[in-house]
């Protein structure tokens, strides 16, 4: 009976590091695929990133007050925005954010034509759109990146 | 023991375990109902307040001395993060807590202050399901436990006062209403 209960403590590690090597290995693959880019890089040329992991960063402007679904980080020029929405274990991004620096981790995406007129039909049947704010142009663009991964540093 | 019993039995002890959860979806319901409506926001409290800068001012006067005593003037020193220009004509300076923001042509101050809303916040982290893992069967549960006190509610009552009766009639209006929402909004 103990060496049964044995055996079956050795396989059930000998699973668990198998597991754990290959969680460390496809990490080493994701880190390899992540792009280091500025937002002006990213809107240079979108198409070059689309569906591709991204790192990017900047000063958190704005973050949506009705569940956190969305917020924006403004570029270096203090004028281009982008939209980041939470993707993987994030659910939310707390109003704390706003004024911080912030680096996020995740894929870039660029929506087709369809979705994008769908998002600027919803965007604009929103009353509290009708006033523009700095971030606006951001809501609506057919591109954001979707984070999995973020961490707020110093300015 | 008759079935009538049991089902006594089933609806009143679980009345009285799911009471507490029925208190937190209830309650966070309403929340969510006119969070979704966006004429309240059940997460947070903002408050704001009015202060005047004394002079005008033009963005590009604008440095790190402005910054400061606009805090002095408001009081917000120790809470200051960063400040960025939304427009040519606004001033936003982030704060531990909230903001401020400084209309550049008119000195106009306003400081926003956002804290969280307490009681709602938690109901809507249990609504929403944001702690996952044991409160979703916990939450399942629940649900499930809802649906057989719904069940067992149907059948307490015998007689005239009963399912086959009066009972019966606001049973089927209760499952008519909603029906009917959905053929106005939904449907036609």
């Amino acid at each position: 009976m103990q060496r049964a209960a044995f055996l079956v403590l050795v396989a059930f590690l000998a699973v668990s590091c198998k597991q754990v090597s290959k969680e460390n290995s496809t990490e080493s693959t994701e880190v390899e695929q992540i792009v280091s880019a500025t937002i002006q890089d990213l809107l240079a040329t979108p198409a070059d990133y689309d569906g591709k992991e991204v790192a990017v960063s900047g000063m958190v402007t704005h973050v949506c007050r009705h569940g956190g679904q969305k917020c924006f980080i403004v570029a270096e020029d203090g004028e281009t925005q982008i939209r980041i929405v939470p993707g993987g274990d994030i659910d939310e991004f707390k109003i704390d954010l706003e004024g911080s620096n912030v680096a996020f981790k995740g894929v870039f995406r660029v929506l087709n034509p369809v979705e994008t007129d769908e998002l600027v039909e919803d965007y604009e049947s929103k009353e509290h759109h009708a006033v523009e704010q700095s971030h606006s142009e951001a809501e609506k663009a057919d591109y954001f990146v979707e984070a999995i991964d973020f961490k707020e540093v110093t300015p | 023991m008759n079935w009538r019993k049991w089902n006594r039995w089933i609806h009143r002890e679980l009345g009285f375990l799911f009471f507490g959860m029925t208190i937190v979806y209830g309650v966070s319901g309403i929340a969510l109902n006119h969070h979704v409506t966006r004429d309240w926001n059940p997460g947070i409290i903002t408050r704001s307040t009015f202060a005047q800068y004394p002079d005008r001012i033009e963005k590009s006067a604008v440095d790190r001395s402005t910054i400061e005593s606009i805090l002095e003037i408001t009081g917000e020193k120790e809470n200051y993060k960063q400040y960025y220009f939304p427009s040519d004509e606004l001033l936003m300076i982030y704060l531990k807590g909230g903001h401020i923001t400084l209309d550049l042509p008119t000195g106009r101050i306003q400081i926003t202050k956002i804290r969280n809303r307490p009681v709602f916040q938690e109901l809507n982290y249990l609504h929403y399901n944001k702690p996952k893992k044991l409160w979703t069967w916990f939450s399942d549960l629940y649900a499930f436990g809802l649906v057989l006190i719904a069940i067992s509610g149907l059948f307490l009552v015998k007689g005239r006062k009963g399912i086959t009766g009066r009972g019966g009639v606001l049973t089927i209006l209760g499952v008519l209403l909603p029906l009917l929402f959905l053929a106005i909004y939904l449907w036609l």
